[in-house]
């Protein structure tokens, strides 16, 4: 027994050393971003380079006072809820009756939409925005948007739904509840979690999309990310400032990602497990 | 009721839909996505067929001029098409070996049962969660020959330092990093699901067996594990054959077309040339690329049984 517990202590001791290496590589570009946000752009060009400098939040004041990163960041907002928003309410409904009836169309579906390159729906997209004066506008982006929300929040819904028992369900319907009473008051209020992992998987998504709005948006709806790129040609060598601009935009999808670490595989494989 | 009780049998879904208005419940709720995925994708779909066969000239009389596969003859003849299709291939190829190398390795580490590894298994996902605009711009300060960190630590160590990004014989391997940086973490992931549903049973007889740790993971995990990697090798398939937004934000498909791929070749086509008609048709010879990409591993799947 002795010797089997020393064998094992090795292991592990040998196990977490790699997991160490893999984990200063995986994390390193993004303590780097959040590091040299936090410097001035002499102390992050300096040769060699430094590990201890002085520490300033002068690059993220300059975004929100010169290069007006609030009042964009409302535009992710908007584009990024009113995406969830209209995924859900599109998407709901329909995983249900899949979940109950059939679901094999959304699979296909769910499929195409992602072996399609994006440029092939967005020049039509485009040009019909083009047509109806419809470009920098919120809900062009927030339609265009929902294209990347609801196939996911229809994946996610499904297998919740799938996993409800039906005898709540069945005994409301004896009792006289219709189809839609019974979604409303009953699968929906017990499928609050999977319909918070749903909002959180679809929020990440759109915040995370950039070539829809990189041609449909404008100065005026233009989200945090497209901003962020345009913000490379405007400051070339402002390094602190692009990687505070970086920061940001990462920010808030790190966070959401520890509530929703053990749907993610979910999420990010709709459309792929099964069929 | 006893422990052992069984469950109670249920009917058939679709004999549970009753009266009239319960049986088109499945088409109400079913139609505000039906439609909704009509409109924004299944209209695009047909009309990016339409605009291909066509030249499109915005604002003038004719707007759009009929002319067969003039757009498909046009890419045949175009060296940086043929370069985008290099581009393309080469990334996905060597992309998606190294992904699947370094996703399983991780994968299989972080799926051990081990204390604290909770915290290792998010943190080492946020790369794929992170916006490729923010992971762009990180790598394009590293990269920076002048002022990179990349090169700061190749000279403090002696070594010559790189052109990254700024040179046609090394832009693609850089790329590469970024992919492999982003995604790895993605297959890890999958992988990482993968292994806490093996079941236990194989790897009690294999230890009793007196199978060694080498022996257990060649004969035994990765075998099991086969399902999962070929899911991960199709989504990355998929992913990668698109490749967009990494190398539209750090170069553009330069420098000189060096990094073009087609995705980034029709988007420069479309919207910066307003050539929608062979932008479209250059992005349907993207899908069939994927498609028989795609379709080559599922073929592949379906050989191994698996």
């Amino acid at each position: 027994m002795k010797r089997i517990h020393w064998r094992d202590g090795v292991m592990n001791t040998f196990l977490y050393a790699q997991i160490i290496i893999v984990l200063a590589l995986i994390l390193f570009p993004i303590l780097w971003m959040a590091l040299s946000s936090l410097r001035y752009n002499v102390d992050i060009t300096a040769y060699p380079p430094k590990l201890i400098a002085p520490v300033t939040l002068e690059n993220y004041v300059n975004l929100v006072q010169t290069n007006n990163f609030g009042r964009i960041a409302v535009n992710s907002a908007i584009i990024v809820t009113g995406s969830t928003l209209l995924g859900m309410l599109l998407g709901v409904p329909a995983a249900y009756a899949a979940a109950r009836f059939r679901k094999q169309g959304w699979a296909f579906l769910i499929l195409l939409a992602r072996m399609s390159p994006g440029i092939l729906f967005l020049i039509p997209w485009y040009m019909v925005a083009l047509a109806a004066q419809l470009t920098d506008n919120y809900l062009t982006l927030i339609l265009t948007h929902t294209v990347i929300t609801m196939p996911v929040i229809v994946w996610l819904m499904l297998s919740f739904f799938e996993e409800l028992p039906p005898d709540m369900e069945e005994s409301a319907m004896i009792d006289g509840c219709s189809r839609f009473q019974v979604l409303r008051l009953i699968a929906i209020p017990l499928s609050i979690p999977g319909i918070a992992v749903s909002a959180i998987l679809s929020f990440i998504f759109s915040w995370n999309y950039f070539l829809f709005a990189l041609v449909l948006s404008g100065s005026g709806t233009m989200p945090l990310t497209v901003a962020a790129f345009q913000f490379i040609g405007v400051s070339a060598i402002n390094w602190g400032g692009l990687m505070a601009a970086a920061t940001v935009i990462s920010v808030p999808p790190m966070i959401l990602t520890m509530f929703v670490q053990r749907w993610l595989v979910r999420g990010l494989t709709a459309g792929a497990v099964k069929g | 009721m006893g422990v052992q009780a069984k469950p109670i049998p249920r009917s058939k879904p679709r004999e549970r839909w009753l009266s009239t208005t319960d049986r088109l419940a499945p088409v109400l709720m079913m139609a505000p996505a039906a439609i909704f995925t009509v409109l924004m994708i299944g209209f695009p779909f047909v009309y990016a067929g339409y605009l291909s066969l066509h030249k499109i000239t915005l604002g003038s009389p004719d707007p759009a001029v009929f002319i067969g596969l003039d757009n498909f003859a046009k890419a045949m003849g175009d060296p940086i098409f043929w370069t985008a299709v290099r581009v393309n291939l080469a990334l996905y190829a060597v992309g998606l070996i190294l992904e699947l190398v370094l996703g399983t390795y991780i994968g299989i580490l972080l799926g051990q049962p081990l204390r604290g590894i909770a915290i290792a298994r998010v943190l080492a996902i946020f790369p794929a969660v992170i916006p490729s605009v923010a992971v762009g711009l990180v790598f394009a300060q590293m990269f920076d020959p002048a002022q990179g960190l990349f090169n700061f630590v190749l000279r403090a160590l002696g070594q010559r330092p790189q052109a990254w990004l700024a040179s046609p014989t090394t832009v693609l391997q850089s790329i590469l990093i970024v992919e492999v940086w982003q995604w790895t973490p993605f297959i890890a992931l999958i992988i990482m699901g993968a292994m806490q549903t093996l079941p236990t049973e194989p790897y009690e007889a294999a230890r009793i067996d007196g199978a060694s740790g080498l022996q257990i993971l060649r004969y035994l995990t990765l075998p099991m594990l086969r399902p999962a990697i070929v899911v991960a090798a199709m989504l990355r398939t998929v992913d990668l054959m698109r490749i967009f937004d990494s190398i539209y934000i750090m170069t553009q498909g330069g420098p000189i077309n060096s990094s073009m791929s087609l995705n980034v070749y029709a988007f420069t086509q479309g919207f910066l040339f307003s050539q929608f008609g062979y932008s479209s048709a250059i992005m349907l010879v993207l899908l069939a690329l994927t498609v028989i990409a795609s379709a080559t591993l599922g073929a592949a799947r379906r050989r191994s049984g698996v």
